[in-house]
C-alpha cells in the first residue's frame, strides 16, 4: 500500500468534502423548510466564486493587493457570502414564492429556469473562458502538515472555515430565537405560521443562510484549484445534493457527513478504482444509488410518514 | 339481514408513532353484510384504524384478517383488488380529472387490458372499455341525480363539498370492494345532506350489498345505520354493541365529556 | 388556496363559485372553437396537424425544410416521449435525454462502419427502442420508491453519466472481450447509415421528414389513445395523489415505471431517427442544452397536453432560429415589450404619459451624455436602415460597450428585483427610466450575443415567468391543488 498517495487521496477528499458539506448545507436548509429543490443552488455557488475574483482585483488584485493577505481573503469572503446571500433571497422571492401553492412541479421548473438564467449570465458577463485567481503570492505555498497529512494553505483555510461555518451554523439553529422558527418551520409550516411565526421571514433567512454557505465554497474552491469558469456551478450542485441526500435531506448533521463521505469517495475514486479520474462521477452516482437503495431516507434522515 | 360469516378480523393490533400508542391491543370483527360504525372522540385512532386495514401503515404488531388471509405487508392496492375500499376524511379526490374519470380510475384493479393492447384498441380493449364506463355510471347513479348528466364531465374541483363527499364513495365503490370504510361521510353537510347520507349508507347495504365499516362523530348518523358500535379512546376498545349500549355506556360518556372539560369550543 | 379539510360548508361554497366564474368566461367566440376541438376524435385532431405539415415540403427550399421542418418534428416526438413520464406520469425525469442519446448510439453501433454492422431498419429500430426501453427500466428501478425530488437528482446524474460515459467509452477495457472503442469518445460515431427499410433507404431530407412526420403521427394517436385508457387514467390519477392513487387498486410503482420505459422507448426512436439526419453520434449533442429545450416544449405546450406539444415545438425550434439575426430578434424583442406594456397599464392616458416619458427620457440621457460624457455615444447601433440610425440619436452606444454593459445589465436585474416591490407611484415614475435601461441592455449586450447565451438567458426568464402566470402552460388545462 502506497500511504503517501492515500494521504493525498485523503486531505483532497477532505477539501472537497467540506466545499460539497457547504452546498449541500444550502440544499437541505431549504429543502427541510420547503421541500422544494433548489436547482439554482450550484450556481449561487458560481457566482460566488466570481464576486471573490471580483473582490480579489478591486482590492488591488492577487500580486499588488490594497491590504495583507488576510485581510483580503476575508474581504473576499465577505462580499461573496453577502452577494450571493442577496441573490438567495431575491431568488426565492422572484421564483419560488409566488408558486407555494401551485402544482409541485412548477417551482422546480422555475428553480431550472433560475439555474439557465444565472449559467448565462455569467457566461454573458464573465466570458467563456476561465478565470485565474493566482492567489499563491497571497497565500503563500508553505504547507502545514497533522502526522503525515499534508495541507497546502487553501485547503487548511477550506477544511477550517467549513468547519467554523458549520459549527456557527449549528449553533445558531439551536440557539438562537430565528434558528428555533426556522426549526419549527422546517417541522410544519401551517402550524409554524399560526404560532406567530413569520414564515416567509424565516424562508428568506434560510435562503440567506443557504446562499451565503454556497458563496463560502465557491471562493473557497476557487483558493484550492485556481480556476473558476461559468459552467462551475453545475457538476458541484450536484453532488452537493447528493452529498445532501446521501446524508438525509433536511438533516445539517446529515449534509456535513454526508458532503465528506461524498468527497472522500470522489477522490478515493480517482486514485483507487479503475480509470477513476475519468470516471469519478460515476462511482458517485453508483454510490448515491446504492444509499438510495439500502436507505431511501439517507443516512441522518427519519422515514417521512405522511399523516393521512 | 346480517350473515354469520366473519369477513373481516382484527386480531391484537398495535400501532404506535414515536412514543405514542395510537392503536393498542385492538381485537375487532366485522361480519358480512353488517354496517359497524366506529366513534370517538379526536385523536382516538379511529383514521389510523383505517389506515391499518388498507396496509397504509403497517401495524406493528397483529394480524388484519380478510376472509381469514392476513393482510398484513401487502401493498395498498393489494388489499383493495380484495376487496377493501375507503374514503378519506380529508378528501383526497383526483381534482383536475373529472367526475367520471375518478370513477373509471378506480377501476384498475379489477380490469385487465395492457398499455399495447389499448394502444391499438383491439376489440377486447373497447369492450372493457364500455365496461369501464357502463359501471361508472351506475356507480354515480346510486346518488339519484346528485352526480349524473352534466357532473359526469365537470372536473372534481368544481364539485360542492358535500359531492365531494359522494364522489369519494361512489370511487371506492368502483373498485368492486366488498368492504367500504367510511371516514366521516356526514362531515361539513347540512342536516338534510346528513340525512340523506344516512339512507345512502343504508341502501349501500341493502341494494349494493356491500359490507360498510363507519367512522362517524354525527350521533344521529350512527343511531341510523348501525347495526353494532365500536367505541375507541386512545387506541383502545372501551366499548362494543347496540348504540344505545355504547351510547349510555359510562366509559364512553367520559371519554366524551372528559374531551368537553379540556377543549373549551 | 388553502382550505382546513374539515370546515364545514353548507351548500355551494364561495370557493365553488369563483371557480365555476373562471370558467364562464371560456365561453364566446374562443370557447366555441375550444369546445368544438375537443369534441374532434383523435385521428381528427392529428389530420389537422399533419395536412399542412404534409403540404409544407413542397413550399419550401430544402435547407428550409431542414431547419425548421426536420428539427421540429425531432423536437416534438422527443417531448411528446418526455410527457409520458412528466406530463402524465407527473415524474421530473431530467435524465431523458440520455435515452435519446442511447437510441442515436445504439443504432450507430448497429447501422455505421464503427462496427461495420449494416443492419436493415426493420431489425434495428425494434432492437434500439427494445434497448432503450430496458435502460429505462434499469435507470427506474432504483427510482421508484423515491419522492419526486429524488428521482429528478437521480436522472440527472444519470444524464450525466451517460455524457461521460459516451465520452470516455473508447477507452474502456471491458471483462472477457478486452479493448473495445464503444463509441468513439469525444470524436463520436460517424457516416451512420441512413434507414433502410427492407431495401428502400430513407435518405433525402424529404424523406426524412415523411418519416418522421408518420412517427409523430403514429406517437400521436398511440398516446391519444393510452391517455383515454385504464393506464392513462392510473397515470393522471397517480400524478394528482399517488397515496390515493394507491389505495385506489392503482399499482404506483409499476406504472411509474411503465411511464418510465415508454418514455425511454420513445426517445429511443427519436434518437435513432436522429442518428441517420445527423448521420454521426456525438456526445456534444445529449447534454443539458437540448434537455432544457424539450422540457420548455413540453412546458409552453402544456403538461400532458399532447397538442400543445406539437405547438411548442413549432415555437421552441423556430423562434430561436429567428432570432439568430438581428433584423428578426428586434422587432420580436419590442413586440414583445410593447405588448406586456398595452396588455398591463390600463388607463390609456398612464400608457401614453410613460411612453411620452421614456422618448423625453432617452433624448435628456442622450443630450446629456453627448455633452458631458461623450464617451458614452461614440458607437453606433447594430445593423442599418433609418431605424437604426435613428436610435443613435436617442440610446447610449458606447464605442467599447463591454463594462458598462456589464454594468448595466446587473443594475438591471437588480432592478426588475426590486420593481414590483415598489409603491404604485414610485413604479409609474420610475418606468421609462426602468424602459430605458431594459433597451439599453439589448441593445449593448444581448443583441450582440444574440447566437448564444442571450437566447438560454431569455428561455430561463421565460420559464420563470411562465411558471408565475400560467403553471400549467400555454395549452395545459388549469390544474387546482388544495393542500
Ligand atoms: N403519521 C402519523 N405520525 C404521527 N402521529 C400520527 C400519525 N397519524 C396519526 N397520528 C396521531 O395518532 C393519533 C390518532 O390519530 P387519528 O387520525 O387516527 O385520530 P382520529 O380518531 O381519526 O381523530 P379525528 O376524529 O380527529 O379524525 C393522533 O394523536 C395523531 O396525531
Ligand atoms: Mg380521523
Amino acid at each position: 500500500m502506497n500511504w503517501s498517495l492515500f494521504f493525498d487521496l485523503t486531505v483532497s477528499g477532505l477539501t472537497l468534502g467540506s466545499l460539497y458539506a457547504l452546498i449541500a448545507l444550502g440544499y437541505s436548509l431549504v429543502y427541510g423548510i420547503l421541500k422544494l429543490l433548489n436547482f439554482a443552488h450550484g450556481d449561487v455557488y458560481m457566482i460566488g466564486a466570481f464576486l471573490g475574483w471580483y473582490a480579489l482585483h478591486a482590492l488591488g488584485g492577487p500580486v499588488n493587493p490594497t491590504f495583507t493577505g488576510a485581510v483580503v481573503l476575508f474581504l473576499m469572503f465577505v462580499v461573496a457570502m453577502l452577494g450571493c446571500g442577496v441573490l438567495g433571497v431575491a431568488i426565492e422571492r422572484f421564483a419560488y414564492r409566488p408558486l407555494r401553492n401551485a402544482p409541485r412541479i412548477a417551482p422546480l421548473i422555475s428553480a431550472l429556469g433560475v439555474s439557465i438564467f444565472l449559467q448565462n449570465s455569467a457566461l454573458l458577463i464573465f466570458g467563456a473562458a476561465f478565470r485565474d485567481y493566482d492567489t499563491f503570492d497571497l497565500i503563500g505555498v508553505k504547507t502545514y502538515n497533522i502526522g503525515q497529512l499534508f495541507f497546502s494553505v487553501p485547503q487548511l483555510l477550506t477544511v477550517v472555515a467549513a468547519i467554523g461555518l458549520m459549527v456557527a451554523l449549528t449553533l445558531f439553529v439551536a440557539r438562537s430565537r430565528l434558528g428555533k422558527a426556522m426549526r419549527s418551520t422546517s417541522f410544519d409550516r401551517e402550524a409554524a405560521s399560526m404560532m406567530g411565526i413569520d414564515v416567509d421571514r424565516v424562508i428568506s433567512v434560510t435562503f440567506f443562510i443557504g446562499s451565503a454557505l454556497a458563496g463560502a465554497a465557491g471562493v473557497m474552491f476557487a483558493l484550492v484549484f485556481g480556476q473558476i469558469y461559468h459552467f462551475m456551478g453545475f457538476i458541484a450542485g450536484l453532488k452537493g445534493f447528493t452529498a445532501a441526500v446521501l446524508g438525509g435531506i433536511g438533516s445539517i448533521p446529515g449534509a456535513m457527513v454526508g458532503g465528506l463521505i461524498v468527497g472522500l469517495a470522489e477522490s478515493y475514486a480517482t486514485g483507487y478504482l479503475p480509470q477513476g479520474s475519468t470516471f469519478q462521477n460515476l462511482y458517485v452516482f453508483a454510490l448515491l444509488i446504492l444509499v438510495i437503495l439500502i436507505r431511501p431516507s439517507g443516512l441522518f434522515g427519519k422515514a417521512a410518514i405522511s399523516k393521512v | 339481514m346480517t350473515g354469520d360469516a366473519t369477513l373481516l378480523e382484527l386480531k391484537e393490533l398495535d400501532k404506535s408513532f414515536g412514543g405514542l400508542r395510537v392503536i393498542a391491543d385492538l381485537d375487532m370483527v366485522v361480519k358480512e353484510h353488517e354496517i359497524v360504525s366506529v366513534i370517538g372522540p379526536n385523536g382516538a385512532g379511529k383514521t389510523t384504524l383505517f389506515n391499518l386495514i388498507t396496509g397504509i401503515y403497517r401495524p406493528d404488531s397483529g394480524e388484519i384478517q380478510l376472509d381469514g388471509r392476513n393482510l398484513v405487508g401487502m401493498a395498498p392496492h393489494k388489499i383493495t383488488e380484495l376487496g377493501i375500499a375507503r374514503t378519506f376524511q380529508t378528501l383526497r379526490l383526483f381534482l383536475n380529472m373529472t367526475v367520471k374519470e375518478n370513477v373509471m380510475a378506480a377501476q384498475y384493479g379489477h380490469t385487465k387490458v395492457g398499455v399495447l393492447r389499448s394502444m391499438v384498441r383491439t376489440p377486447g380493449a373497447r369492450r372493457e372499455e364500455k365496461e369501464i364506463h357502463r359501471l361508472a355510471e351506475e356507480k354515480l347513479g346510486f346518488f339519484g341525480d346528485r352526480l349524473m348528466g352534466y357532473r359526469w364531465d365537470q372536473f372534481a374541483y368544481s364539485l360542492s363539498y358535500a359531492n365531494r363527499r359522494r364522489l369519494e364513495i361512489a370511487r371506492a365503490m368502483a373498485t368492486q370492494a366488498r368492504i367500504l370504510l367510511l371516514d366521516e361521510p356526514a362531515a361539513g353537510m347540512n342536516p338534510r345532506e346528513t340525512h340523506e347520507i344516512t339512507e345512502l349508507i343504508g341502501k349501500l347495504r341493502d341494494d349494493g350489498g356491500y359490507t360498510i365499516l363507519v367512522i362517524e362523530h354525527d350521533m344521529h348518523v350512527v343511531e341510523g345505520i348501525s347495526d353494532r358500535v365500536v367505541a375507541l379512546d386512545h387506541g383502545v376498545k372501551i366499548a362494543e354493541g347496540s348504540f344505545e349500549a355504547v351510547a349510555t355506556d359510562p366509559r364512553v360518556v367520559e371519554a366524551y365529556l372528559g374531551l368537553r372539560k379540556t377543549e373549551t369550543k | 388556496m388553502e382550505q382546513p379539510p374539515d370546515t364545514p360548508r353548507i351548500g355551494v361554497d364561495e370557493w365553488v363559485a369563483s371557480v365555476e366564474g373562471k370558467r364562464e368566461r371560456y365561453t364566446g367566440p374562443r370557447g366555441a372553437v375550444l369546445k368544438r376541438w375537443e369534441r374532434l376524435p383523435p385521428a381528427a385532431r392529428v389530420l389537422v396537424f399533419a395536412t399542412p405539415a404534409a403540404v409544407f415540403p413542397f413550399l419550401t427550399s430544402g435547407g428550409n425544410l431542414f431547419r425548421y421542418g426536420l428539427f421540429t418534428l425531432v423536437y416534438a416526438l422527443l417531448a411528446l416521449g418526455l410527457n409520458i413520464v412528466v406530463g402524465f406520469a407527473g415524474l421530473l425525469d431530467l435524465g431523458y435525454v440520455a435515452f435519446f442519446g442511447c437510441g442515436a448510439y445504439m443504432y450507430a453501433i448497429l447501422a455505421s462502419p464503427q462496427f461495420g454492422n449494416h443492419w436493415q431498419a426493420e431489425a434495428a429500430i425494434p432492437v434500439v427502442v427494445v434497448f432503450t426501453a430496458v435502460v429505462g427500466l434499469l435507470v427506474g428501478l432504483p427510482s421508484r420508491r423515491l419522492l419526486g425530488d429524488y428521482l429528478a437528482i437521480l436522472t440527472l446524474f444519470f444524464g450525466q453519466a451517460f455524457v461521460v460515459f459516451v465520452n470516455n467509452a473508447n477507452r474502456i477495457s471491458f471483462p472477457f472481450v478486452g479493448h473495445a472503442d464503444l463509441t468513439g469518445g469525444a470524436n463520436g460515431i460517424a457516416n451512420i447509415d441512413p434507414f433502410n427499410f427492407f431495401g428502400y433507404r430513407i435518405d433525402s431530407t424529404r424523406k426524412q421528414y415523411y418519416l418522421l412526420l408518420i412517427a409523430v403521427a403514429l406517437v400521436l394517436i398511440l398516446l391519444m389513445f393510452v391517455n383515454e385508457s385504464r393506464t392513462g387514467r392510473a397515470w393522471r390519477a397517480l400524478r394528482e395523489d399517488p397515496l390515493a392513487a394507491e389505495v385506489m387498486s392503482i399499482p404506483v410503482n409499476r406504472l411509474k415505471l411503465l411511464a418510465f420505459v415508454f418514455g425511454a422507448a420513445v426517445a429511443g426512436l427519436t434518437g435513432a431517427i436522429y442518428g441517420t439526419i445527423a448521420t454521426a453520434a456525438l456526445p456534444g449533442d445529449y447534454d443539458v442544452g437540448l434537455l432544457i429545450t424539450v422540457y420548455a416544449i413540453m412546458i409552453l405546450g402544456g403538461f400532458g397536453s399532447i397538442m400543445g406539444i406539437v405547438v411548442g415545438a413549432m415555437i421552441v425550434n423556430n423562434i430561436p432560429k429567428l432570432l439568430h439575426s438581428s433584423a428578426n430578434a428586434r422587432p420580436l424583442f419590442y413586440g414583445t415589450i410593447l405588448l406586456a406594456i398595452l396588455v398591463k397599464l390600463r388607463p390609456w392616458r398612464l400608457l401614453a404619459a410613460e411612453l411620452g416619458g421614456l422618448v423625453a427620457f432617452g433624448f435628456a440621457i442622450h443630450g446629456i451624455a453627448s455633452a458631458a460624457y461623450p464617451r458614452l455615444v461614440d458607437g453606433e447601433s447594430i445593423g442599418s436602415g433609418v431605424s437604426a440610425r435613428a436610435l443613435d440619436h436617442w440610446m447610449l452606444f458606447p464605442k467599447n460597450p463591454v463594462k458598462i454593459a456589464d454594468v448595466a445589465y446587473i443594475l438591471l436585474v437588480a432592478a426588475i428585483v426590486v420593481y414590483p416591490q415598489l409603491s404604485r407611484v414610485w413604479r409609474a415614475v420610475l418606468l421609462p427610466p426602468l424602459l430605458y435601461l431594459v433597451m439599453f441592455v439589448w441593445e449593448n449586450l444581448l443583441l450582440v450575443h444574440i447566437g448564444g447565451a442571450t437566447r438560454l438567458i431569455l428561455l430561463g426568464a421565460m420559464l420563470v415567468a411562465l411558471m408565475n402566470i400560467r403553471p400549467q402552460g400555454l395549452f395545459g388545462t388549469a390544474t387546482v391543488e388544495i393542500a
